[in-house]
This record gives structure tokens, sequence and C-alpha cells, in this order.
């Protein structure tokens, strides 16, 4: 009995999971702290490590990846940070293309009054690890009064739409 | 007659990326987690005692345990004895404990610690963990990377003790040093990229330098090279080191450097 509650909780577990994270289609990072293309080699080798990942397209002038992802995949925003600090660097920008729907889940949270246009929407993550240092400074001045952006859970993620 | 061996002179060596990957010191950054390079270091210096010309090669095997740690295993050979025999070898580890990143620049900070042992004799005042001693170093390494063009410093304490089974440390020799090391790099060409597989090629300056403690004894040396990373995955390295002072006995302080490195990225699944 005790298994099949496991497998129950796991199960459900799995679905919420889904629901909040199915739908990134693409990411669009722009990578910091690096000028030379090997470095940009380690961020496109630990990106293309990745089962979920269709394609990276690289620009290597302005250190910026396009990850374009398979369909149904259940990844978090915080894979890319994982995988480009892991290289060794840090994410200046990170915009992911997400199915509308999802970001009215809890786990984003709308710090801007634009709206998504359509079903799907371009977002950018605005919490720490996903903007400069710099830009997270002046962000946590703007967004004083929102208690959670200074909290920083990992389990939330501060938004605006972007075109 | 005592007899006068070789000789290494490299310091710490190392990796990482474009233009701080210098030919001789090691940058603050790691190399990236999972990543697996492969290295060989090899040099020919000039014997100033006696006449000739001493080979090293040192083989090593870097692995980045996450973002913050890598390790290091290194083997020192030469051909002291007309044939190349190892004479030891050397364990190194490296933790990034400070980080600040911009578009374009980082600043980074990091600490490592190094053991080696070593059978050769002991022939010179110069201590030198790296093929020629054994004993341990440990330092700090502080990296500024603007652009095209970036700068490392790093100071650090040098042990010398017994080189067993046959040579004990001279006890009219000093046997720890502080090093200190300058180094800068510039990537001069791709003016713009186009592609991964286009070469990069970098030039660098170090500078390095050694003080007995017990003794003050010194050296400095100037090591200009030149690098050439192929396809964003392997390295060519060419520099000369030349000495620029010095007030103690080294045997074979001049000469010429020439690495290869391979790097395997995600080594592991």
């Amino acid at each position: 009995m005790k298994d099949l509650k496991n497998i129950y909780f796991t199960i459900i577990a799995i679905l919420f999971l889904s629901t909040l994270n199915a739908q990134i289609s693409k990411a669009e990072i722009r990578a910091t702290g690096l000028t030379c293309s090997m470095c940009s080699n380690a961020i496109n080798k630990q990106l293309k490590s990745m089962p979920e990942v269709a394609s990276v397209d690289t620009d290597l002038n302005a250190n910026t990846f396009t990850v374009t992802l398979k369909k149904d995949n259940t990844l978090s925003p915080k894979i890319f940070k994982d995988k480009v600090e892991k290289a060794g660097f840090f994410i200046g920008v990170l915009i992911i293309s997400i199915d509308a729907a999802a970001i009215k889940s809890t786990n984003f949270i709308n710090v801007n009054s634009s709206t998504a246009v359509g079903s799907d929407a371009k977002i950018q993550i605005l919490d720490k690890g996903y903007v400069t240092a710099k830009e997270h400074k002046k962000l946590l001045k703007s967004f004083k009064n929102i208690a959670t952006y200074e909290a920083n859970s990992e389990d939330d993620f501060h938004i605006k739409f972007v075109k | 007659m005592k007899k006068i061996f070789l000789l290494s002179l490299f310091f710490l060596s190392q990796n990482n990326f474009g233009q701080e990957l210098f030919m001789v010191t090691d940058p603050a950054s790691n190399i990236p987690a999972n990543t697996l390079s492969v290295r060989v270091m090899q040099s020919v210096f000039k014997e100033q005692i006696e006449t000739g010309y001493n080979y090293h090669a040192m083989p090593e095997i870097t692995y980045g345990i996450s973002k913050n740690l890598m390790v290091r295993s290194t083997v020192f050979l030469s051909t002291r004895s007309n044939s190349i025999i190892a004479e030891g070898a050397s364990f190194y580890a490296k933790y990034r404990f400070f980080s600040t990143d911009d578009v374009n620049s980082h600043f980074r900070m990091a600490t490592f610690g190094r053991y080696s042992f070593n059978k050769a004799d002991i022939h010179q005042d110069e201590i030198e963990i790296m093929g020629h001693n054994t004993g341990f170093e440990t330092g700090i390494i502080a990296t500024q990377l603007i652009k095209k063009v970036a700068i490392s410093s790093s100071i650090s304490f040098e042990k010398a003790f017994d080189n067993k089974p046959y040579y004990a440390f001279p006890t009219n020799q000093g046997d720890n040093a502080t090093n200190y090391t300058l180094s800068i790099g510039k990537l001069m060409y791709p003016k713009k990229y186009t592609s991964f597989k286009q070469t990069n090629i970098n030039l660098m300056l170090e500078f390095l330098g050694q003080t007995i403690n017990q003794n003050g004894k010194s050296y400095l040396d100037v090591v200009p090279s030149v690098q050439f990373i192929i396809n964003s995955q392997a390295r060519i390295d060419l520099g000369y080191r030349q000495q620029l002072y010095n007030s103690m006995l080294r045997s074979a302080p001049n000469g010429v450097y020439f690495n290869l490195e391979y790097n395997f990225f995600n080594a592991f699944k």
C-alpha cells in the first residue's frame, strides 16, 4: 500500500511539474564574462548535452545562444542557468518563448504591466543569476515593493513580457 | 664531481579559455564542469653550467568536477639519463571562490594547492615542484578580463622537501619560497567571429618571479608566447622563457616551450 501511495504521489508530482514547465519552446541566452570562441563552445556543448535540445544557434560576437527545444519537454528556466554556470560563465539575459497559458501558473510572477499577445509569449527572467550583477542591483531597487523578488526563491520566476 | 642534470622550469601551468589560457600560469577561471583536458607540455632549455640542452615533457589530465572546482594530475618526464624517464608526478586542485561577470568582462579569484614528488637530484637554489622538487605550493590568483585583454596575477608559498629516496634537500639552501606571477593576454585574431572552426590567435606576456624566504635570493623571468586555438577545442602554444634578473643558482633558466592540448567537453555522461 505504501508503494502504491508513493507511485501515486510521484505521478501527481510529475504531472504538476509538467504543467508548470512543459511549454518552453525556445530560449535565447546571452552569456556574460567571455569573449573567446572556446568559451562559447564550452557553453554550446553544455547546452547540446541536454536530450531536450533540438538545436543551438550561436552568435559568437554577441555571445548569444538560441536554443530550440523539442516538444513536450519539462524543462524549467533554471536548467539554462545551471548549464551556463557549469561552463564557467553567467547569464546576462534569458528570454524564453513559452505557452502564454503556462504563465498564469503560480511560479511566474509578472512584475510588469505588459501582457502577452496571442498564445505564444516571450518573457525575460529577471531574477538573480538571470541578469547581470549590475542589472540585478538596479532591479532590487525598482522592485523593493515586491517581497518575493528579494526573497530570491528558486521556485518562482519574476518575469516581464518582451517583444 | 657533481653531475648537473636537467631542469624544468615550468611553473603552474594551465589551461582555461581564450586570452587567459596563459602558457605558464593558471588563471582564476576553471575549466568547465565535466570537461576533460589532455595536455602535453614540452620544453627545451639550455644548460648554463654544463653544455647542451635538456628536454622535459609533462603530460597532464585536468578535469572540471564542478563549476568552481577542478583537479589535475601531471607526470614529469625528462631526458636526464639519455633516455626518457619519469621523475615524478603532481596533484593539483583549484577552487574558484569569487566571480563577478558583466557583458564581455569578468573578475575572478581562486585558491589552489599542489603536491608533487620527484626523485631527481637537487642541483639548484630555485624551488620548482613542477618537475624538480618534492614539495607543495599553495596560493591565490586574481584574474580580470576586459573585452579582448586578460590580466592575471598570483602569489603563492612553495616549500620543498627531500627528493626521496636518494636526495635530501640541501641543508645550506632555503627550502621555502614566495612566488609571484603577472600574466597579460590579448586576443589578436579574429577581429570578428564567423564560426567555431575559426582559429583564434592570442599573444601572451608573462612575468614569473621567486624569492627564497630564508635568504632573499630571487629571480625574475619573462615569457612571451603565441597561442593558436583550433576548432574551439584544441590549443597549441609556443613560447620563450628569458631570465631578466637572478641572484640564485639556476641550472637552465632560458629556453623554449611547446604545448599541445585537447579538450573533451561533456566528457562523461
